[in-house]
């Protein structure tokens, strides 16, 4: 076997809060080679992938860069001797275009403008991509914002690529576009990747190497063509995944939500949905897609839109206050900029929308009773309710987030994504709350990219492309492929939903 | 999952902690230093009760509007007009008080003052432009209208019954030895709750502070009407924004705008009504300005809203939002009257002020900043 580009061996780091977030980790990346790293929220992988790319320093243990032992004092170093690191949250500047993001990390002075435009036009051609280099990065859609982070890396020559969840937030086509790359650049170029991900699917089709952490230690290192997502899927969780079964048959009562002609000027158009009492509703749909529009603007929270809400009959006007004193719940899809206040305790996020329902004066006993109750029904791990919520995990923020809508004013459910970013463990939790939401009557409307979570625990999936709803199966009479064709595939003729 | 390492007895390392009590002790601290120096030189009496009710005095003009200040940033907006809007306020009070009366044009000052609030919420908040270009406008033109309205000239109540009731209110001697009793008995009744039910030790050592603080200064302390407005309108702001429901959204909104609005809450209402009570409580200053002299001169208060703001950063009011407590603005606003006032008794000369106070500023801005980056940053960074 090749030697190493990257040796790490027993890489350690222990936080001044006494965290101990890795006990000893070895790990050894070689050129031309994918390398995925798993591991759930909390595991030590964003904390690794700092340490590699010079953004935090270890507490112990040797990292070995090209044979020489190497420490590097600040992320500019790391990417000087070679390592380029995309992290989750793709820091460009927005108010710079294409081509200036794709060269920030150029010194000089006087450089031909030509000569970098032809130099960035030929590696777009060498990756097979095509970006407008004048655009500004903030007005391009987020997977074209990725692919310039991953032009910019290879820009600065790296020899090894460090992939933090490139396809999170990516749908369907445009994570192709990123395997496309990550495959040409391990296997034509010969360069060393390191792809962190959450999808076993893609890690077992992308990746020829895994290494999987848990707790601080490495769970499994081995060959992929060894593994199976089931052999990953165990390592990562530590424990068996409960695999979630649809009830056949549930009980579903007379329809609650009736929203007709809601539409949102050039995002979504005129849409009718129903969802009836304790009834499950999926909407299928890549980025885009109208999907988030749709929730939002049952919730009342778009700016501009038109529409009638009616919920068990009753009428509710467009916005979110009206909204939650009618009883709906919004799950938002971006939990850290839509979901919770940054600053407050665990109790004082359960209870954000309910305080003022009663009296003007607090009750924080009242207050953390039901927070105590609300963590102990969604198992969030937890010391106490005084957490501040930035402390938790993906998962159990996520939790939080879902917890302040467990109130009995609750009479519809909004769900946005709530399973991304989040451990399989958590993410089986939550689908499990859900169901349970529906059993007790709930009406609930779940969107998800993870289709083969809405076939799981929907009783209906409507699918939405281009702001509208093109198709609508009973979750029994389709699987993920035939949700990811209708979504993203060629479709025949467009059906019209009921 | 990350092993929590979770800190032995919270409410005790909290309570009294650097971070959270800081500007406590550094009050405490200056008060001791300058008391020693000024013994030194042959000043005695620095810490008198009579030097101490000066200092009180001297801070509730800039306390007012720093309690209003530390509403505004804690929805994570700015308001850099108060001392336009006070000028105003007393420049209407003056001006009218012959005509109309003191208490009809008192009103007239406060309602202006809530308008021009009013005004730079609705802009803020309906036009999307960001509150510090705003308030910088409206800083500027309320300055102008003062002029426009005063004419460039100082004005004066002429009426002798008007003025002796402005001077009443503003300038009357009134003892506090009673209630300052009342207080640190409330406190302890408080105290023993919070001790009970939460091992808090925070109320217990207020009431004793109270206490030993109303022996100090006797039987015989007197202060001046601005103070107590300003302990009464402390103590209104600290209510609303710890004990109702009005204070926990205010905190939402500055925290996240965007998630307050996704839990229901107006997010516009509750900035627009900060800026309306910025306005209100400059207004007020304002008045209390205005029936200081009697008059008032086009220039008045110039300058003063960057100390109140420097008294809510000294008390730790984030600018970002979302964080930040009307009493500590208070305790800043002190800290820099104190240094005045110590400045003033020991001769040091005007010079140096500035520049010490500057250097105060962020110093504790410092403080804040590098404490924030405790442990609980690095947890976080461990998820």
């Amino acid at each position: 076997m090749v030697t190493p580009l990257l040796l790490a061996q027993g890489v350690a780091k222990t936080f001044p809060n006494g965290t101990i977030a890795l006990h000893g980790v070895d790990l050894a990346l070689r050129a031309g080679r994918v390398h995925g790293l798993l591991g759930a929220n909390g595991a030590g992988k964003s904390t690794l992938v700092k340490i590699l790319s010079g953004a935090l320093p270890a507490s112990g243990g040797t990292v070995t860069w090209r044979g020489a032992s190497a420490r590097w004092t600040g992320p500019a170093r790391a990417r000087a001797a070679g390592i380029a690191t995309i992290y989750q949250h793709v820091p460009l500047v927005p108010t710079l275009s294409v081509l200036e993001n794709i060269l920030l990390d150029r010194g000089g002075w006087r450089r031909d403008r030509r000569d970098q435009r032809a130099e960035v036009a030929a590696l777009l051609a060498r990756v097979g991509h095509e970006l407008d280099l004048d655009a500004l990065v903030g007005d391009l859609p987020i997977g074209a914002r990725q692919m310039v982070a991953i032009v910019q890396a290879l820009a600065s020559g790296a020899d090894l690529i460090v992939m933090d969840e490139p396809t999170a937030s990516l749908a369907g086509h445009e994570r192709e576009t990123v395997y496309r790359i990550v495959r040409m650049l391990a296997h034509a170029e010969q360069r060393a990747i390191l792809f962190i991900s959450h999808f076993l699917d893609e890690i077992v089709s992308l990746t020829d190497e895994v290494t999987v952490l848990r707790d601080g230690r490495v769970a499994l290192n081995a060959e992929t063509a060894t593994l199976d997502e089931a052999a990953i899927a165990a390592a990562i969780a530590g424990r068996s995944v409960t695999a979630l079964s649809r009830t056949a048959d549930r009980w579903i009562g007379a329809p609650a939500l009736v929203a007709t002609g809601l539409s949102v000027p050039g995002r979504l158009g005129a849409t009718d949905i129903t969802v009836a009492a304790g009834e499950i509703v999926g909407i299928a749909g890549l980025l885009g897609s109208g999907r988030s529009e749709l929730l939002h603007a049952i919730f009342g929270a778009h700016p501009v839109q038109t529409g009638n809400v009616q919920l068990h009959g009753q009428p509710v006007g467009p916005s979110p206050e009206e909204a939650v004193a009618a009883g709906i719940a919004l799950v938002p899809e971006d939990r850290a900029a839509q979901g919770y206040i940054p600053q407050f305790e665990i109790w004082k996020n359960i209870g954000l929308p309910h305080v003022g329902a009663g009296s003007w004066l607090l009750d924080p006993a009242a207050e953390r009773g039901a927070a105590d109750a609300a963590i102990a029904r969604l198992a969030i791990r937890t010391p106490d309710a005084d957490t501040i919520v930035t402390d938790l995990s993906g998962g159990n923020a996520q939790k939080v987030v879902i917890a302040k809508w467990l109130g009995e004013r609750t009479r519809l459910l909004l769900l946005d994504e709530p399973t991304a970013g989040i451990d399989i463990g958590a993410r089986t939790d939550i689908l499990q709350l859900i169901q349970s939401f529906a059993d007790d009557g709930l009406p609930v409307l779940l969107v998800s990219s993870e289709f083969s979570e809405l076939i799981a625990i929907c009783d209906r999936i409507l699918v939405m492309r281009d702001g509208r709803i093109v198709a609508e199966r009973r979750a029994g009479d389709i699987d993920e492929q035939g949700l990811i064709l209708l979504a993203g595939g060629t479709l025949p003729t467009v059906e019209q939903a009921a | 999952m990350t092993i929590w390492t979770k800190p032995a007895s919270p409410t005790w390392r909290t309570g009294l902690g650097l971070r959270d009590a800081g500007v406590y002790y550094a009050l405490l601290l200056l008060l001791i230093v300058l008391a020693l120096v000024a013994n030194a030189a042959g000043r005695p009496g620095y810490l008198s009760p009579a030097n101490l009710g000066n200092i009180l005095y001297q801070a509730s003009l800039v306390g007012i509007m720093g309690v209003a200040m530390t509403v505004v940033l804690i929805t994570g907006a700015f308001d850099l007009s108060v001392g336009s809007v006070a000028a105003l306020a007393a420049a209407i009070l003056v001006g009218l008080a012959d005509g109309i009366g003191f208490v009809p044009a008192a009103g007239a000052a406060l309602a202006t003052a809530a308008a021009v609030g009013l005004l730079n919420g609705a802009i803020v908040n309906f036009l999307g432009i960001n509150a510090f270009i705003v308030t910088l406008g409206t800083l500027t033109a309320v300055r102008g209208l003062v002029l426009v309205l005063t004419d460039g000239r100082s004005l004066m109540v002429e009426n002798g019954d008007t003025l002796a009731r402005m001077l009443a209110f503003e300038s009357s001697r009134i003892p506090l030895f009673g209630a300052l009793l009342v207080v640190a008995a409330l406190l302890a009744v408080r105290a023993c709750l919070a001790f009970i039910r939460a091992r808090r030790v925070g109320p217990a050592i207020a009431a004793l502070a109270v206490l030993l603080l109303a022996l100090f200064l006797g039987r015989d302390f007197t202060v001046a009407p601005p103070v107590l407005y300003l302990a009464i309108v402390t103590t209104a702001a600290w209510f609303v924004l710890a004990r109702t429901v009005t204070g926990r959204r205010l905190y939402a909104v500055g925290g996240n705008a965007e998630a307050a609005r996704l839990s229901g809450i107006d997010v516009r209402a509750y900035k627009i009504g900060a800026f309306v009570v910025s306005g209100l409580a400059a207004g007020f200053a304002g008045v209390l300005f205005g029936c200081r002299l009697g008059a008032v001169n086009p220039t008045a208060l110039q300058g003063s809203e960057l100390t109140v703001i420097a008294a809510a950063i000294l008390g730790g009011t984030s600018l970002f939002g979302g964080a930040g407590s009307v009493v500590k603005t208070v305790t800043g606003a002190l800290i820099l009257f104190t240094l005045t006032n110590g400045f003033n008794i020991l001769n040091l000369g005007a010079n140096y002020q500035g520049m010490i106070e500057g250097i105060v500023v962020i110093a504790a801005a410092a403080i804040y900043t590098v404490g924030g980056r405790g442990p609980r940053r690095a947890a976080g960074a461990a998820l």
